[in-house]
Parts: structure tokens; sequence; C-alpha cells
């Protein structure tokens, strides 16, 4: 009886465990890159001809000036691939980026061009909040699929 | 010489529904003009998409309990767990574990409360199942349309309705679908074979080979035969019933994430309902029975009942003109596979019955012809 009650404790104590890991490996973001330039407190950076983004071996964005991308990710630790083209016609430069993502975001607006100025996580990295839309239209919930069938086209004779 | 002729007859008695849908695969499946290597194609991918989830049908049919139409709650479960490992943005196979295991105790739960119904209505299983899937429908109705958003937290609108609670018709798992499927790439001859979705279902069936040679399975095998002699050997008939139901039920909590996972989306309101029906189907086209279902009636069903769920609607395209035809012959047969093998089930058991009288009459004759002489 005693074993029994150990032998479930420690199974629950691992099935909790494995949930909180699948909590924090399994953290899904979508991360938007900007090729843009600004300025952050006094210091401006320019954004370069092209950028190219690979991620996990895959091409997910070629960004020109003031162009936006995006890529779905897993996981706190984001790493990339870029492959900068300063001027037009000239060599790209490729460059290894690996960055923490913030747990609670779920879209990252990442601003390459102050990521590779090597200005402080503030000036490249903030929270992708979308515009607000129109406002939607209800959306009719169709909880019986045979509902329409069970009318016998009574409700669409009743109509005309 | 007589005897052997009986056996055929009883063999192709058995094996009618099946050889029934060989017949119009073989039919149909010309006429549909589709490729061989489509038609196999789709046959693996809605194999390791349906088989876990057929797969849980077992384990009440060997406790006696005949076809688990309970096994809807199960994966109504499943739903609620991607629903809410969605809101929560855990995406790809750690979505899929984190939503089973958050959809595990809602199944425990159900499975236990289905099973003690069960128990009051002992012979009459599979229609008060089929009842309590809809009683529970209403419950998770209530819950998906009313609590997730004022009392189940959801913060995410692409899931909730323009209303702001309640769920959408539909619920997009883009992050995780097929990610099971591609976790190990192979292609054999163009077709695309989803490893690690099979090497689960593999899992799952050395289980229940495992699970019958255990005391539990023993118990369930005698369960299934006669209730009252197990109950004179010392099993505790109720518990381990009620152990059938919550095995199937959370089994089928597991299937439906897989289902789903291959989707890559729900049908908030529709997906389960329509998952028992089809799952049940497919199991008796597979040449299974009320009281009698094997592994490999699972995957014969799958390969005859979705080879026919493929080629019927362009089959009836070519033949009609009309591609509705061969959407409601599929739905129209699903259903009767269903009523004739329930039909079958009740005439056997009847015929049984009165076998058994006439042989108990006819002891009881002889005994008194015995005591007169």
């Amino acid at each position: 009886m005693h074993k029994r009650i150990i032998f479930r404790i420690g199974a629950l104590a691992l099935i909790i465990a494995l949930a909180a890991a699948m909590f924090v490996i399994g953290r899904g973001h979508t991360v938007y890159f900007d090729n843009k330039s600004g300025e952050y407190n006094g210091q401006e950076y320019t954004a370069p001809y092209r950028i190219d983004v690979i991620v996990d071996g895959e091409k997910v964005a070629k960004l020109k000036k003031s162009e936006r991308g995006m890529a779905s990710t897993m996981g706190q630790n984001f790493s990339m691939q870029l492959a900068v083209t300063q001027e037009k016609d000239g060599e790209p430069k490729n460059l290894s980026v690996a960055l923490p993502l913030p747990y609670d975001l779920d879209g990252i607006v990442i601003n390459l061009p102050a990521l590779l100025s090597g200005l402080p996580r503030d000036a490249y990295m903030e929270e992708f909040i979308p515009l607000a839309t129109e406002e939607e239209e209800d959306e009719e919930v169709i909880t019986d699929e045979t509902e329409s069938l069970m009318g016998f086209g009574e409700e669409e004779a009743a109509e005309e | 010489m007589n005897t052997k002729k009986t056996d055929y007859g009883e063999l192709f008695r058995r094996f009618s529904v099946p050889l029934m849908f060989v017949l119009i695969c073989v039919v149909c499946a010309p006429i549909s003009g589709l490729s061989p290597s489509y038609l196999a194609n789709e046959v693996v991918t809605r194999m390791g998409r349906n088989a876990f989830l057929i797969l849980s049908l077992l384990i009440p049919i060997m406790a006696g309990m005949g076809l688990n139409f309970g096994m809807t709650l199960g994966a109504m479960a499943g739903e609620i767990g991607l629903i809410l490992v969605s809101d929560w943005q855990i995406v790809g196979i750690p979505g899929m574990v984190l939503a089973v295991i958050v959809s595990l105790p809602i199944s425990i739960l159900l499975g236990v409360f289905c099973g003690k119904i069960l128990n009051m209505a002992k012979g009459r299983e599979m229609i008060t199942s089929y009842i309590i899937s809809y009683f529970m429908n209403g419950i998770y109705q209530l819950v998906v349309l009313y609590m997730m958003g004022p009392v189940i937290p959801i913060s995410h609108n692409s899931l909730k309705l323009p209303r702001g609670y309640g769920i959408r018709n539909t619920v997009s798992l883009l992050s995780m679908r097929q990610k099971l499927d591609n976790l190990i790439p192979l292609h054999i001859a163009g077709i695309k074979i989803p490893v690690a979705t099979f090497m689960v279902v593999a899992l799952l069936c050395l289980f229940i080979i495992w699970f019958t040679k255990t005391k539990l399975g023993q118990d369930m095998r005698a369960v299934g035969q006669d209730m009252e002699v197990a109950r004179d050997a010392g099993i505790s008939v109720e518990r381990t019933r009620i152990i059938s139901i919550v095995i199937s039920t959370v089994l089928a909590d597991i299937g439906m994430v897989i289902y789903l996972q291959n989707m890559g989306n729900i049908a908030t309101y529709s997906s389960h309902s329509q998952i028992g029906m089809f799952a049940i189907a497919a199991l008796l086209v597979g040449g299974a029975s009320v009281d009698k279902a094997s592994i490999g009636n699972v995957f014969l069903g799958i390969i005859l009942f979705h080879t026919m769920f493929i080629v019927a609607p362009k089959a009836g395209t070519v033949i009609t003109g009309d591609s509705m035809i061969g959407e409601y012959f599929r739905v129209f047969v699903s259903y009767a596979v269903i009523t004739v093998a329930l039909v079958m089930y009740e005439t056997n058991k009847r015929k049984n019955k009165s076998r058994a009288g006439e042989q108990l009459a006819m002891e009881q004759k002889a005994l008194e012809e015995a005591d007169h002489a």
C-alpha cells in the first residue's frame, strides 16, 4: 500500500515535471525582422541595402530597406544566420546571431540594423502589437452539422 | 464434409462486410481515375491519422462492453487540451504532449463517469454510451461556448468568437500541423510515410498485446465472456469494466490529438462526434464484431474503409456527374455498416440463446427418458 502511494506520487511528479518542461521548450513566438534605419539615444543606425535571414537552414526573409519579414520559432533561444549586403552589387557578409526571446511575448519585432550596431536589447527588440482592425461581424456557431438537413427544406420554403 | 460446408458459410458470413468493401473498392477505384500512388499516399496518411483512435476501441470489446461510442468523450478532452495549448502558444510536439497531459485528468474523469453509468446499464452498454456521448456533448458545448473566456481564461482573439467569449467554429493548429508525422521524414516510391506516428501506433499495439497477457487483461477477457462466472472467480467485475472504459477514453484522447495534428485544425463543435462514428465503422469494416475485434481488424478496416472514402466521391462524380452522390454514399455506408453489425450481433446472440435452450431441453428429455427406463 505504502509502495503504491509512493509510486503514484512519483508518477504525478513526473507528469508535472514533463508538463513544465513542455511549457518552456514548446513556447512558440512569431519573430518579425525589420530592416529599418532609426535612432536610439542619439545614436543613429542605418539599414543596409539587403539582409537575407536564414532560420534552421531555410531562407525566411529577403529584406531590402524598410521591409519586414517574419518566422515562427519554438523555445526561448533563437538563432539565425544573416547575409548582410551593405551596398547594391556588394558582397554579402555572413553572420550568425543567437539571442534569447522573452517568454511572455507572442510576437517580437527585431530591428536588424539596431541589433547589428551592437545597441542594447530595448533598442532592437519590442513587442509586436497588431493594428486594430475593423470590428468583426459575429460568427454563427454551428454545433450540429446536420441541423440544416433536418429541416427538410421547410425553413427555405417558409422564407420564400 | 457437411461440417466443412457449414464452416465456409460461417466464414463467408463473418467476413461478408470486408468482402463487400473489397468489392466496392475494386469497382470504384478504376472508375475514380485516381492514380495508385495517390491512393496509396492517402491511405497511408489516413492510417497514421486514424489507427490510434480505432485501436482505443479494442479494450472495451475485450471486456464485453461492445463498441465504445463513449470514445467521443476522450476526443472532447483531447480537443479541450488542444484549445488550451493553442491559447498558451505552446507549439509543435511539446504542444501535443502538453495537450495530452492537460486533457488526461479530464478524460480519466469522463471515463470513470462513463464506466459507472455503463455498470448501471449492463447489457445495454452501446446505446447507453451513445447517449452519454450526446449528453457530454452538451456539457462540452457549455464549457467551450460559454465558459471559455469568462471562466476559463482565453487570451487570443484568434480563438475567441468576435462577441468576446466562446471558441470559434474552427481552431487553427498550424503551429503543430503534421509535426509528429514529419518528425522522421521518409518517402518510399513517392509515398510519404509518417514514421514517428507509426512508431507511436506500433507502441500502442505492443501495449495492447502485452495488456491482454496481464492479470487485468485476463480478468477483462473473463468478464467479457461471462460476468457471473468472473464474479464467482473473485474478479471485481464493476471495477474491471470501469478500468477498460477509462483506458479506452484516455487512448481516444491521445488518438484525437494525433488525428488533429495531422488535420491541422479543429472543427470545434463537430470533430469529436464524427470521429466516433467513423472509427467504429472502420473497425467493423475490418471484420470486427461487437464482441470480437483484433489489431488486424483495425488495419484492414482502415485500408478498406478509407479507400472507399477516397474513391467514392470521385467515382460518384464520374458516374453521375455529381460529387455529392459519392459524399452521401460514404456517409450512408458508414451508418449502414454499424447498423448491419449491430443487427448481426443481436441475431447471433438470439440464435445462440435459442440453440442453448434447445440443447438444454434435449438434455432434460434424455434424462427423463433415462429415468423412465
